[in-house]
């Protein structure tokens, strides 16, 4: 049975990506609430991989903010970056399911659809 | 893209007065199977008379990092002189079964699975050491996928030139479109490694954006 787990962005920093992946080889649907950095997106598909086997093949990943940081004006990236740097937390959301029960993470601009 | 190429030439020179004097290095990125190694035999056998390494319908048919120094490339008067160095695919997921399915024995499919784990982390650790980056798409296919923002997500965090090349242009679905509406801020080339359609093109374009 598929179980579904949600994360605080500070967890996962604090805990390096360790319990999370423990988490995915135990049939969980992870649901960050931050867009991970695609530093921290690398970061984890490579510690992924060192934890691939027969039962476990990899994860299916995607993450998503909300903002639309295109329409955004010099001033609104000076605010929002400090915001950011002040409450230490990124917007957005991030979707880490074990690949063997979620067939594809769909990404559309505003929207993350799951399929299992 | 005049900003953008500006800044790249501003990059490579800071990097030039911080770094010993040596070769500057291209590297082939993307998803398995978009066809970068097709994509470094075409360049090396224009530019040196060899290939590189070789293609397979199997995914992570490389699976290792390769490099061929000293490429050096012409085109209308101007050259550019390199080591290319071919990464293995990125993937999120590798499963034994897929290289199965596609006909290899069990335990060769384990075994194939287990280096091309290797093989991505080794492409992921490499991302640091590149002076500018191809990330070679397959144009048939949907470029909005995680891999592909990861890749192009880690690039930009580096400050590390990026030429977009969209492969397979050959093939029927192929949408040059799709790729620019994904990605407006990168430049762009369409090309068929396999036929070398559009290869001079994309040869200009390599001199022009580094």
């Amino acid at each position: 049975m598929l179980k579904i787990k949600l994360v605080p962005y500070e967890k996962v920093k604090e805990q390096k990506f360790g319990r999370l992946i423990r988490d995915l080889h135990e049939k969980t649907l992870i649901i960050i609430d931050a867009k991970l950095n695609a530093k921290e997106e690398a970061q984890l598909i490579a510690e992924t991989m060192k934890g691939v086997s027969d039962g476990f093949s990899g994860i299916e990943l995607s993450s998503l903010d909300f903002r639309k940081k295109a329409e955004w004006g010099r001033m609104e990236k000076i605010k929002n970056a400090l915001v950011e740097r002040m409450v230490g937390k990124k917007r957005g959301i991030t979707i880490i399911g074990p690949a063997k029960f979620v067939q594809k993470i769909k990404r559309n601009p505003e929207e993350l659809l799951v399929y299992l | 893209m005049v900003i953008r190429r500006m800044r790249n030439g501003l990059v490579l020179i800071i990097r030039s007065l911080f770094r010993r004097k040596r070769d500057v290095k291209i590297g082939l990125y993307g998803p398995v199977n978009s066809g970068k190694t097709t994509l470094a035999n075409r360049i090396c056998v224009d530019w040196l008379g060899e290939e590189m390494g070789r293609v397979s319908a199997i995914p992570h048919e490389t699976r290792e990092i390769q490099m061929k120094e000293r490429v050096k490339i012409k085109n209308n008067g101007k050259s550019l002189t390199f080591n290319l160095i071919d990464t293995p695919g990125i993937a999120t997921k590798i499963d034994f079964e897929d290289f199965v399915r596609a006909g290899l024995k069990k335990a060769v499919a384990k075994e194939r699975a287990r280096e091309a784990t290797k093989g991505v982390i080794e492409s992921i650790k490499w991302l640091d050491s590149m002076d500018m980056v191809l990330v070679v798409l397959d144009s048939t296919k949907d470029p909005i996928n995680q891999v592909n923002i990861t890749i192009l997500g880690n690039l930009d965090a580096r400050n590390i030139p990026v030429l977009i090349v969209g492969n397979k242009t050959d093939l029927r679905g192929s949408n040059l479109a799709r790729i620019r509406n994904a990605f407006p801020k990168y430049p762009i080339i369409g090309i068929s490694a396999k036929k070398g359609e559009n290869i001079q093109d994309f040869y200009s374009h390599l001199i022009k954006e580094l």
